[in-house]
């Protein structure tokens, strides 16, 4: 499911990341890759906030749609 | 190596303290901030230890990885590639181990010398961890030195291992495992050998990525390795996943103790985090910090104990009175704490303190100065035109610059706490309806201090129109310039129209907010369509501002006023008063007391107006009067009413001249007038102009709004990406400036009777009518091509 609906607080291993070569390249460097974790802090129509690594991301919903994750 | 000076980069990505470490180093005072992506240009610093190394230190912009996503990222990874440095100190937020060795991984692939950094290693171990550096170094194969830049710890060691390694040869070195590519990778490598690139490691991995800026820079390389027939997208994913891979298990084990994630400090970030990005709460919250701000700042009756809880006060009488040679009487402290109006805010406050040519610390230096200039029996005229023109109008522009420095001080702290990276979260979602993404917030929020290093951050923004839209509006956010406009114009309309100062004033940056959007809005719908940019967006943890980089942004800014108070504003000053006071065939007009009749028509004139108003600036005044005139300060106001116009042109210099010289031409033509002995000078010179309420709006606003300063063109100039873009910026600024003005003038008037009755009911309801025809008219051509659009995808 894409992040934008996954569950809160619960650690999430990224499936895929669709998108432009280059936003697929920049969330690649800031560790949005298929196999590694994330976390979602936040999600509201604002967007979303997640956690990777020790750093906390915000993203718009767009991109939010982009990323795909499984529980 | 130690006979030459060692030339160090700093490397990093963003928000992981290169510049407060490049600060430490090199004593500089670089911008810092709490939010990625704050130092977008290189900069240069020398460093110095005490057994006498001296080293070169090139701080970078922040980048996460070396395939560049925004302008500004360029510049680290061509620094790195073309400008060959010494040794590359590669700093690591050591918080946040894992994502930040990713692009080490990347600058070890290059042949470089290379130091890791482990920064924040006092954040680090106050967390309970611990990072085992020898280990690392030894896996990787560099020097590890652990830093705290902040605390000042570890740097001499650091510039001390740099020496050491720099000279030392080093061949790049992937750490990830290149799977089923090996062999295209030696490959790779050998075509780059063969075009004798340096770095060809680097240069090859690139290309098998598909890298743009490879293609572009080494064409002949990029296409042999094409013909390889490697996926360039299967291979990048490979490579990004393998990278993390390595970093993961071979390298995260080094960190041990309690990881950040579940420590207090951050979760601490998050309880914040739950309130001020909060769907409902967030914005109400940030106008309400503002409103604090503003009105902590310029209010004149704090709390409004006075006008709404009926406490009476009489005006502070001061501590010092004294009675000059002329035998005027001074109190230069009258008022410094509270008038009749109510208690003075902190910002007015140290406006008080400060003053102006008679009141508060410049009094007593201006006051002194005017001492000694009638001791030493220097002739009236003379004393009229140093005190009441020069010195009046660079009083003015100092006498408010504490007031400014301490709204700096505000929006220095929210900026350093983080804050700010999370209301440019919480405005995504508006400002993408509006056309431009959230990023846009942080250069616009720099406007507010200068639009210079604004227009410049604008290359942390994503596609070109974006930047457009963002640096034209720019100027929309008050800058500190504009701020002393503001303020003195808002003393003045609450003497003279009874406006409420703080209100006006924060009403103006509120006007300019409400203008950019509408501007950003028009754009995107005509001549800069796109598709809003995507928000992707590092969130800082929540710290303390930090009294020394507040105290940085602040001391700065105030340096920058005082530096162009005497030079810049001093001269206009002085050249705008000689030419007050000089008419074309160089006589000097006497004060207005002084002239005898019999003296004045000696010399050829019939009045003592007729002579003034042959001065050199009254004459050349009255030829762009009529220029001014449909926005409220033209050839409608009396003789005198050029002095708008001249500030005004003044201000597209630098807008601080705006000030300056409203001020000093108010010493010259407000005492002129009979019977207006309370008030200050610039008020009494509205009575003189006889300026409408919709006049002193038109000004202020077409200042605020038109072009800033030559300075900001300048910088527009730079960082515009065409020509074309640049000239309609400089036509925007000036035409929309103007229609704008003429709005707010016909409008104001219109509502305060000064059209008459019908001019009250018609003139709004035009007004109205236009502004609703344009944005139909908008938002029909946006319909139109949407299907165009639609129809050629």
């Amino acid at each position: 499911m894409p992040i934008l609906i996954a569950p809160i607080n619960q650690m999430l291993t990224i499936k895929r990341v669709s998108g432009s070569d280059k936003e697929r390249k920049h969330l690649e460097s800031l560790g949005i890759v298929p196999g590694r974790n994330l976390t979602v802090l936040k999600a509201t129509s604002n967007g979303v906030i997640v956690m990777v690594d020790e750093m906390r991301l915000a993203i718009d919903c767009n991109v939010a749609m982009s990323i795909v994750v499984a529980a | 190596m130690s006979s030459k000076v060692l030339n160090v980069a700093l490397a990093g990505n963003p928000n992981c303290g290169k510049t407060t470490l490049f600060n430490s180093l090199t004593g500089s005072t670089a911008y810092v901030g709490n939010w990625p992506g704050v130092t977008v240009e290189k900069r240069e610093g020398k460093y110095k230890s005490k057994d006498g190394l001296v080293v070169d230190v090139v701080d970078l912009p922040g980048i996460y990885s070396l395939s560049p996503y925004t302008p500004e990222e360029v510049v680290s990874r061509n620094f790195i590639l073309e400008e060959h440095p010494d040794v590359v100190i590669n700093v690591l937020d050591a918080t946040n181990l894992e994502r930040n060795l990713y692009m080490t991984t990347q600058i070890l692939e290059m042949d470089v010398p290379v130091v890791i950094a482990l920064n924040m290693m006092d954040a680090v171990e106050n967390n309970g961890m611990s990072i085992d550096a020898e280990a690392i170094a030894k896996k990787l194969g560099v020097r590890v030195v652990k830093i705290s830049a902040l605390r000042n710890k570890g740097l001499d060691e650091l510039m001390k291992v740099a020496s050491e390694v720099a000279g030392e040869k080093r061949e790049g070195k992937s750490f990830w495992d290149y799977g089923e590519y090996a062999s295209k990778v030696d490959e790779a490598i050998a075509i780059y050998k063969k075009e004798e690139v340096t770095d060809p490691l680097f240069h090859a991995v690139k290309a098998l990525e598909g890298d743009e800026i490879e293609a572009e820079k080494n064409h002949l390389a990029f296409e042999k390795v094409k013909e390889l027939g490697v996926n360039i997208d299967e291979f990048e994913a490979n490579s990004a996943d393998k990278r993390y891979k390595y970093i993961t298990n071979e390298l995260a084990k080094y960190r041990t103790g309690a990881p950040v994630q579940e420590s207090k400090k951050l979760s601490i970030s998050d309880k914040i985090d739950r309130v001020l990005t909060n769907k409902w709460a967030a914005i109400p919250i940030l106008l309400v910090l503002l409103w604090i701000i503003f009105h902590v700042t310029f209010a004149g009756d704090l709390l409004y104990m006075h006008q709404w809880f009926g406490l009476e006060l009489e005006d502070y009488p001061g501590f010092i009175s004294f009675t000059l040679a002329d035998g005027e009487t001074y109190t230069p402290f009258a008022g410094l704490f509270y008038t009749a109006d109510g208690v003075n805010s902190i910002g007015e406050f140290f406006h008080v303190l400060a003053g102006d040519n008679e009141t508060g610390i410049l009094g007593l230096i201006c006051l002194g100065i005017k001492q000694l200039l009638l001791v030493m029996g220097t002739p009236d005229p003379i004393v009229m035109v140093i005190y009441d023109g020069v010195l009046n109008g660079v009083a003015a522009v100092v006498g408010f610059v504490p007031q400014i420095l301490i709204l700096f001080l505000f929006f220095s702290i929210l900026e350093d706490s983080g804050y700010m990276a999370r209301v440019a979260f919480v405005l995504d979602r508006i400002f993408r309806r509006f056309g431009v993404s959230g990023r846009a917030f942080l250069p616009m929020i720099m406007g507010l201090g200068c639009g210079v290093p604004a227009m410049v951050n604008t290359r942390t923004l994503n596609s070109d129109k974006e930047r457009i839209k963002t640096i034209r509006v720019i100027p929309y956010f008050t800058c500190g310039a504009k701020a002393d406009i503001l303020a003195a114009v808002s003393a003045s309309v609450a003497l003279s129209f009874g406006w409420n100062a703080d209100l006006f004033t924060m009403g103006m940056y509120v006007m300019g907010f409400a203008m950019a959007i509408v501007v950003v809005i028009l754009m995107n719908k005509t001549t800069q369509r796109e598709e809003v940019p995507p928000f992707i967006m590092e969130l800082p943890a929540y710290h303390m501002p930090q009294p020394k980089a507040v105290a940085i942004h602040v001391w700065d800014k105030g340096k920058h006023f005082l530096k162009k108070a005497g030079t810049i504003i001093l001269i206009s000053t002085i050249v705008i008063t000689m030419m007050e006071n000089l008419t074309w065939d160089w006589r000097f007009i006497p004060a207005f007391e002084e002239a005898a009749l019999e003296e004045i028509q000696a010399l050829g004139y019939a009045s003592y107006e007729a002579m003034e108003a042959s001065s050199m600036l009254s004459s050349l005044g009255k030829v762009i009067m009529p220029l001014f005139t449909p926005i409220g300060f033209g050839t409608q106001l009396n003789s005198t009413g050029w002095v708008f116009g001249v500030s005004t042109i003044q201000g597209i210099v630098a807008k601080e001249n705006v000030t300056g010289t409203l001020t000093a031409l108010a010493g010259i033509v407000g005492q002129d007038i009979e019977g207006l002995e309370d008030g200050d000078a610039v008020s009494q010179m509205f009575a003189a102009t006889g300026i409408t309420a919709g006049g002193i709006m038109g000004f202020t606003v077409f200042n605020l709004l038109t072009i800033p300063c030559f300075a900001s063109v300048g910088t527009a100039k730079g960082e515009l990406p065409t020509k074309k873009s640049y000239i309609g910026t400089i036509l925007f600024w000036l035409l929309g400036a103007y229609v704008i003005a003429s709005l707010f003038y016909l409008f104001t008037d219109a509502v305060v009777g000064n059209f008459g009755l019908v001019g009250g009911i018609v003139i709004p309801i035009v007004i109205v009518a236009l502004v609703a025809c344009t944005f139909f008219a908008v938002h029909f051509y946006d319909k139109k091509m949407r299907a165009k659009e639609a129809l050629s995808a």
